[in-house]
């Protein structure tokens, strides 16, 4: 693994190389000082281990001289939506297609259900289910006989009609695969992993290309597993899909976890607040004039004002300088601010547009 | 190691199968369509006369109408030859003769004796000579012969039957060319579909991430090759039993079904299969998969000896050809179920073999597994 420590004496950064528990010399090469540098043993963050679904500690996958995923840590809780968020090229697919053990991690460790994966994964497979990216399942076999043949590949078995049931899919059973919407496919994509009643279910992009209709429909599927008492770790890139699904969202950029912690709990930190929109303002300095009353204002294009409010008592006091102003609007909008807005604060970039 | 998963693997292969009209066309109705076409332009059937040699002992008036008949039926093209009675056989053999009629001495004597009222249980035999690999023509020959002596039974007798036909069945010592070509149309076959099928699996199914969902459940590498590889197996031989009964059926072949011919057959779908797996190894997308399985599967197709002899190639190419699997898979065919050439069919089911081997290992040790 890699480390980056800040020289004492002429402040210049370096980076060691070492193993978990070992303590490396380093010399600084700039003023040559020496120095030594602990690479801490694995420690994992939750305990006692009974309450995570997922582990994972210092996962790393380098592509030659290229850091698809450097170094993350963090762990899934049992009974949890986790998102991982982030743009397409972020790292996303190729850290969870290494939980997954379908990838071999350049250096780190996950354990799923308590067991490391590097030797006990066959273990694990009958307790999880998995969507890949891009799935598309065998083209000439039904609905039925494709959950049919799924389902006989493990030893714990669920029932093919409650999955039916759970998800809807009565109609679509006997129609072949190659037939079906892009939504239903990625509905019956979802039933084919949880044909063996797993514990844990990834969900690699499961909405990426679907239209908003059939977006929601795959939405409410993800949601009734959370009901029904699944884990479930899903990437996304659609921050949407993320407050509306996730327990716990994870901020994946450039192969680096940026942050972490509930929707909520990012949005508190790293957000702007609550947001008033002042739509189609007509009075000039506007703007002005609530920056002069001591508020976060700017304008926000088509003649519409955006004032972030700090704490909700301010509403009243914008509302009021409105009206002593003589302000002249449309309306008024209320809205909190969003994982757009969270990411944006940190990477400068825009969630929707990095994809592009 | 699970026989339901495999079997359920397998079911599903054939439920894929017969649910796709392009996959089963190539696979069952293309080689049909091939042979036919092949057959009926190599094999002349269709011309509108057929050669008859007409062995005449009698060189009576009587027996000369009798020729002139056969001839004014204009199907057949008579052709008076003399040859020694005690050596017709070998006559036969010796010039390759697909048909010929004897007709005896005292041809004339007999229908006369008949006429006149001597003797009303004089009959008389022709002698039909035929090939039987020749089934095709020579029942339209022999039906027009039957015809002739039914006309003469008539004129004479009223219909009682006094001349007679005698069917004598020949092999000459030539083969045709369906009979080269259908062993290399099952080996043609079997190469397509394995080499097609297994590059499907590797690239469509990677594709598609099916590869990558079956790594994360308990189906093993073996199981998953084992089911696929009993598909390719049942494949290939529905196809052998297809294109065989095709030539028993429409062209009369005397094939024979030997214990080199099951080797054979396992042995080129493991063949093809390894090197589907080799191919598939080295191309990224479905496009660039049907080119290069087309780039490898095109040249054996016409240098292999597929279709055409190798003796009528130039030397350099009968080089290239040996070097190519498909070569012995023909040859091994060939000799094991038409020439019954035995030895030769064991040389050359042993070379499939090892070619065999090396290419399912090479595909089995190529094929990436997980991913980068």
């Amino acid at each position: 693994m890699l480390k980056t420590v800040q020289c004492p004496s002429c402040k210049k950064v370096i980076t060691a190389t070492g193993n978990p528990g070992e303590i490396v010399k380093v010399t600084c090469p700039s003023c040559r000082a020496k120095g030594k540098v602990t690479f801490e043993k694995p420690v994992y963050r939750v305990t006692p281990e009974d309450g995570l679904a997922i582990q994972v500690f210092n996962l790393r996958k380098e592509y030659g001289d290229l850091v698809a995923v450097n170094n993350i840590s963090f762990n899934v809780r049992k009974g949890e939506v986790f998102a991982f968020l982030g743009p397409n090229g972020a790292g996303k697919t190729t850290t969870v297609e290494m939980i997954e053990s379908i990838r071999v991690p350049t250096a780190g460790s996950v354990k799923i259900l308590g067991k490391d994966i590097s030797t006990s994964f066959d273990k694990v497979k009958e307790k999880i289910g998995v969507l890949p990216q891009e799935f598309h399942s065998f083209e000439r076999l039904t609905v039925r006989e494709t959950l049919e043949f799924f389902q006989k590949i493990f030893k714990s078995r669920a029932s093919i009609d409650e999955i039916i049931d759970d998800l809807d899919l009565h109609d679509q059973e006997k129609k072949l695969y190659m037939n079906l919407s892009g939504g239903l496919k990625q509905r019956v994509g979802v039933a084919i992993s949880l044909v063996n009643n797993p514990e844990i279910v990834f969900l690699d992009e499961p909405s990426t290309g679907l239209d908003p209709k059939a977006r929601r429909e795959v939405w409410d599927v993800i949601a009734g597993l959370r009901s029904r008492g699944k884990t479930v770790f899903l990437t996304t890139h659609y921050m949407e899909e993320a407050e509306y699904l996730a327990d716990h969202v994870a901020i994946i950029h450039k192969g680096n976890i940026i942050a972490e912690g509930s929707v909520e709990e990012l949005i508190n930190k790293y957000g702007e607040g609550s947001i008033l929109d002042i739509k189609n303002c007509k009075t000039k300095d506007a703007v002005d004039m609530l920056i002069q009353n001591g508020f976060k204002a700017k304008n926000a294009g088509n003649g519409d004002i955006a004032v972030y409010i700090e704490h909700k008592d301010k509403v009243l006091e914008i509302l009021s300088i409105l009206r002593h102003e003589a302000i002249d609007y449309d309306a008024l909008d209320i809205r909190r601010s969003n994982l757009e807005e969270v990411f944006l604060h940190l990477t400068g970039a825009k969630l929707s547009e990095e994809e592009k | 190691m699970k026989a339901e998963i495999i079997w359920a693997s397998f079911k599903a292969d054939i439920q894929s199968f017969y649910r796709s009209k392009a996959t089963l066309f190539w696979t069952l109705l293309f080689p049909i369509l091939l042979i036919l076409m092949f057959g009926a332009i190599f094999s002349g059937v269709g011309d509108a006369e057929y050669e008859l040699i007409v062995v005449d002992y009698d060189n009576s008036d009587t027996s000369e109408t009798f020729i002139q008949v056969l001839n004014d039926t204009n199907i057949l093209n008579t052709k008076l030859e003399v040859v020694d009675e005690k050596s017709i056989s070998s006559y036969i053999k010796d010039e390759d003769i697909k048909r010929l009629i004897t007709i005896p001495k005292g041809f004339e004597e007999t229908l006369g004796a008949f006429q006149m009222g001597f003797d009303e249980n004089a009959t008389t035999n022709i002698s039909f000579y035929f090939d039987q690999s020749e089934q095709q023509t020579n029942s339209i020959v022999r039906s027009v012969i039957s015809a002739v002596v039914i006309e003469f039974n008539k004129n004479i007798s009223g219909g009682k039957d006094i001349i007679l036909i005698d069917d004598i069945e020949t092999i000459s010592g030539e083969f045709e060319f369906i009979d080269f070509f259908l062993p290399g149309m099952i080996g043609f076959t079997i190469m397509q579909t394995c080499i097609y099928g297994s590059l499907e699996r590797n690239t469509k199914f990677r594709k598609d991430g099916i590869l990558r969902k079956l790594l994360t459940t308990p189906i093993t590498r073996t199981e998953w090759i084992l089911s696929k590889m009993l598909f390719q197996l049942f494949l290939s031989f529905v196809s052998a039993f297809l294109i065989i009964g095709l030539g028993v059926a429409v062209f009369g072949l005397n094939i024979h079904i030997t214990a080199l011919m099951f080797v054979l057959i396992i042995a080129t779908s493991f063949l093809f299969t390894g090197m589907g797996m080799v191919i598939g190894r080295f191309v990224k997308d479905e496009e660039s998969a049907g080119m290069a399985g087309g780039a490898v599967t095109f040249p054996m197709m016409f240098l292999a000896g597929t279709f055409f002899s190798l003796e009528s190639m130039p030397g350099f190419l009968q080089t290239i050809a040996k070097v190519m699997p498909l070569y012995y898979v023909n040859e091994g065919f060939r000799n094991a179920m038409i020439y019954l050439k035995t030895d030769d069919a064991i040389f050359h089911s042993t070379v499939v073999l090892i070619f065999a081997v090396v290419f399912f290992l090479a595909g089995l040790v190529l094929t990436k597994w997980k991913e980068d």
